[in-house]
């Protein structure tokens, strides 16, 4: 591995906004069924972006409501619980990671991917019976698991542009390719950032093997799997892009899960994107 | 303007011995303008289905706004019952609202007409069907009629009506629930968090004043009360739902002239009803407005 590379990184991921503990805090309250208003008013109210971002999205394309809605307090008795939660966690991980369109990578592609990634993971998760509790953590690993390919596409945009041309040609999958060339991949990266951000041990090891299922800890497995069937699905049908145009059929050999899950997923394609166009309204929020 | 009561059970249609007198059917409610020849409907629940009926055998073509108060399925499962739609010459208007989330009006309402749930496709309804998804506005719709809608609690965005003709104020709120603050109100509680508890307490009875300034003075006002206080206490809290003892009082402060209670719970029987009605609808307890539970068929005239 290169240091030239990993140091220029380092001081890129340095420099990335934190994901402030909010979102690690409303993620966990989104899994509870009973919190309180009081409790996330108080979480969201912590991080002030985030809060402005909510009701900014509550004001434009939620409600329309003629009459601006100035605080959390407001939003919360008028629009209830639970709206406020899913437009929180929702803004609050799309709002610290978009980044700026790159000649090579386009952002919008890329969110489009991720989105339909999410999704796909969250109907995967219906689909194995997951606890409804634990739905949105599919969702959120779905939408994270690329999150190491934007600070690579922007600090080193030559060769990324280089991997980016051999994934294109199909010879190679992209994340090999980053190996040639820097001698690490966007799930190293990304696992950078998950630490810096203090995601969960779950998060981490989506972002970490979402190319390599099998190596990941028993206990996230299935998750991880989810978010790479999801990943193939979204490859396949071609739903926004993140550079990756060949799946690679290797790392799917030793999933058992791919052929019990895969035919349920395709019958949902309609819901799933049905779901994308809604999630998408989120990323016009930053 | 007169006003008719097609349906006036909430949640799901009821028919039986028990609601024979008061009526069975889900929202629906006819307002016709006689003297200008128009014709306004409230909610395309069960009833809608009668009231087509009615209509075949009036003038043709028939020409109808269609005021959807929400999407639940107790308020649009008439729809594709209702005869004139299959009628060429009809023209419907259909006005209500959506969020950004959900499916268009369009979706919601003829999506009831797919081969899963009915026999017959949207696409083979004669008639000409427009689609309007609505807000919080004021809208003018001619010869006098003026439309303004109010935002009111429920689960789902629905609104209230405020029908304005010559003069008389004809409205709606149902179905909707009193705003409560839902912070910690009790000092002694850990979390309590006095700014957040003053600020609840504060929107809550903003948003009700608001209510109530929206059917302030209202000639006629048809109000969700499903619920006794009690059974709302007791049950309810957050279903999205009224309950008498509280819309007598604030149609009472708002001077409604007329108040009719409507949504009757599903489990409500006529024996019930008239229970309610010696105990509620009188001088002692309404003051001067004139309170009665909404019953099919019944008219006012405004």
């Amino acid at each position: 591995m290169s240091d030239q590379y990993t140091d220029t990184l380092q001081r890129y991921i340095d420099k990335m906004p934190s994901l402030s503990t909010t979102v690690t805090k409303v993620l966990e309250v989104c899994n509870r069924q009973d919190v309180s208003p009081n409790d996330l008013n108080k979480i969201i109210s912590l991080d002030p972006v985030l809060a402005g971002n909510v009701l900014k999205l509550i004001n434009s394309a939620y409600y329309a409501l003629p009459n601006q809605i100035t605080s959390l307090t407001r939003a919360i008795i008028i629009l209830g619980i639970n709206t406020v939660k899913n437009l929180a966690l929702s803004t609050a991980v799309v709002g610290a990671l978009k980044g700026h369109n790159n000649p090579y990578l386009s952002m919008d592609k890329f969110w489009a991917h991720s989105l339909c990634v999410g999704v796909a993971a969250k109907e995967l998760a219906v689909l194995n019976k997951i606890p409804v509790s634990q739905r949105e953590e599919y969702f959120l690993a779905g939408l994270l698991h690329d999150l190491g390919k934007v600070p690579m596409v922007h600090c080193f945009e030559k060769q990324y542009a280089q991997c980016l041309q051999q994934a294109k040609m199909g010879s190679i999958d992209l994340h090999k390719a980053e190996q040639q060339v820097f001698g690490f991949d966007h799930s190293f990266c990304g696992a950078i950032i998950a630490e810096k951000w203090q995601l969960n041990d779950a998060m981490i090891s989506v972002i970490k093997y979402h190319h390599a299922p099998e190596k990941a800890d028993k206990d996230h497995r299935l998750l991880i799997s989810g978010v790479a069937i999801a990943d193939l699905y979204a490859n396949i049908f071609e739903i926004g892009s993140a550079g990756n145009l060949s799946p690679g059929s290797e790392q799917y050999k030793n999933m058992p899960e791919l052929t019990d899950l895969w035919p349920g997923l395709l019958q949902q394609y309609d819901a799933v994107q049905t779901s994308i166009e809604k999630a998408a309204v989120f990323l016009q929020v930053s | 303007m007169q006003i008719k009561f097609w349906g006036v059970r909430g949640s799901i249609p009821c028919p039986g011995s028990n609601t024979v007198r008061y009526g069975g059917n889900t929202p629906c409610i006819e307002v016709r303008f006689p003297d200008i020849d128009r014709l306004i409907i409230i909610d395309a629940g069960s009833g809608l289905r009668e009231l087509g009926n009615d209509l075949m055998s009036r003038p043709q073509p028939v020409e109808a706004h269609l005021f959807l108060t929400h999407t639940h399925w107790d308020h649009i499962m008439g729809f594709p019952f209702f005869v004139p739609a299959y009628v060429p010459g009809t023209h419907i208007r259909v006005y209500g609202p959506v969020t950004y989330e959900e499916d268009t009006l369009e979706k919601v309402v003829g999506g009831q007409m797919t081969y899963r749930y009915f026999p017959i496709r949207e696409a083979e309804l004669a008639a000409n069907i427009q689609y309007f998804s609505l807000k919080e506005e004021v809208m003018d719709l001619g010869d006098g009629i003026v439309v303004k809608t109010k935002y009111l609690n429920h689960p789902v965005l629905c609104l209230g009506y405020r029908i304005e003709y010559n003069g008389k104020v004809f409205c709606t709120a149902y179905d909707t629930e009193v705003f409560r603050n839902v912070f910690i109100t009790d000092p002694g509680h850990p979390d309590y968090d006095p700014e957040m508890a003053e600020e609840g307490e504060q929107v809550a009875a903003e948003q009700n004043r608001l209510i109530e300034a929206f059917y302030h003075d209202a000639d006629l006002l048809v109000h969700d009360s499903q619920y006794t206080q009690q059974e709302y206490e007791e049950k309810y809290i957050g279903w999205g739902h009224g309950y008498i003892e509280y819309v007598c009082a604030a149609a009472q402060r708002s001077r409604v002239k007329k108040l009719a209670l409507f949504h009757h719970d599903p489990l409500r029987t006529d024996d019930q009803i008239d229970e309610f009605t010696v105990r509620y609808c009188n001088k002692d307890y309404c003051g001067d407005t004139e309170t009665f539970f909404a019953k099919e068929g019944m008219m006012i005239e405004l």
